[in-house]
């Protein structure tokens, strides 16, 4: 039982939530604010997040097997046809399909990943906006003593069972 | 030093990336922070141990939604994030019992916005973090969903304005 995994992302966490509530850093508040009122001080933050992100991509490739997929859209339809070939579907891999991770990620239909994209995007956003904060941000509130916040995670908490319990079969079985 | 949302934004950055390089936060890729995600494996994981609500494999495993690095012990990033906020927010007197004021940001309001926040992000795979980090994994659906998280938000600040 590899237990690095568990033990490492706890200390990224505790590096997070300090700096994060240091910094005030939201992701979506940054787009609320630059549409807002024309702040820009979140909106670097998630600039600075893409550019430095792509840049330990880059690096890292060189020194750890664990990227070798790293430019997704060439390398991930390998993956794909490495899992198919064991499920036994024949279908030809796409340089549109996910990384892991939605409902339907071995699902050989890319137009059906696009729309999911674009209606669980737009949910995120709009949700998280009137929310006041994207989910990171709200659990730094709630460290902070927010009892909104509080709430709030006890619904994010639960909407993890009500979607594997209800929503993800009804989109297998409306997208598939 | 004063820390600004450009370096911290710059910080999770390299370690989003250096936890999938160097800390085996694999399968799946593009994994290394997630808000959505890591809650959804730890909250599975436990719902799963207590009583198997997602039901049994053929091999009499449990079947438990998420990502593999999670199968035998969750990440636990969102205790983290709140034991390491819980210190900042203390250390430097910020911390204080409160309630937004505006009526859609009152506790029970919340309760649901945070249900529809967790199903739309794990529609397609991630919080606004994750969904980032996927991007510059050069995941194209990802990128996207960025640019809808966008116009989700410009929505949001056009109903605000409309609230407010």
């Amino acid at each position: 039982m590899d237990l690095l995994p568990p033990i490492a992302t706890i200390f990224l966490g505790l590096i997070m939530g300090y700096l994060g509530q240091r910094a005030r850093m939201c992701f979506v508040g940054g787009m609320r604010d630059y549409y807002l009122v024309k702040d820009t001080y979140l909106i670097k933050g998630l600039f600075a997040f893409l550019v430095c992100a792509l840049a330990g991509f880059i690096l890292f490739q060189f020194v750890s097997p664990a990227i070798k997929t790293f430019p997704w859209f060439l390398d991930g339809g390998e993956v794909f046809a490495k899992k198919w070939a064991g499920m036994g579907v024949t279908a030809s891999p796409s340089s549109l399909l996910p990384v892991p991770g939605d409902p339907i990620t071995w699902s050989p239909k890319a137009w059906a990943h696009i729309t999911l994209a674009i209606v669980g995007g737009f949910g995120l956003g709009f949700f998280s906006c009137i929310a006041g904060g994207c989910p990171f941000r709200q659990h730094i509130m709630a460290a902070e003593g927010s009892k909104s916040a509080i709430v709030y995670l006890v619904g994010f908490a639960l909407g993890a069972i009500i979607f594997h319990r209800f929503v993800a079969p009804l989109i297998k079985a409306v997208l598939g | 030093m004063r820390m600004t949302a450009a370096i911290a934004g710059g910080i999770f950055g390299l370690l989003g990336a250096a936890g999938q390089a160097f800390f085996h936060v694999i399968p799946p890729p593009a994994y290394g922070i997630c808000i959505a995600c890591h809650m959804r494996d730890m909250v599975n994981w436990v719902t799963a141990h207590i009583s198997p609500i997602y039901g049994l494999k053929a091999s009499g495993a449990m079947i438990i939604p998420g990502g593999p690095v999670s199968y035998n012990f969750p990440l636990l990033t969102i205790v983290g994030i709140l034991i390491g906020a819980v210190i900042a927010a203390s250390v430097n007197k910020e911390f204080k019992w409160k309630v937004m004021r505006v009526w859609w940001q009152k506790p029970w309001a919340e309760f649901f916005l945070g249900i529809l926040v967790m199903i739309s992000a794990l529609t397609f795979g991630g919080c606004p973090v994750r969904t980032a980090l996927k991007a510059v994994y050069l995941d194209i659906t990802a990128i996207i969903g960025l640019i809808m998280i966008g116009v989700g938000v410009f929505v949001g600040c056009q109903v605000l304005r409309k609230l407010s």
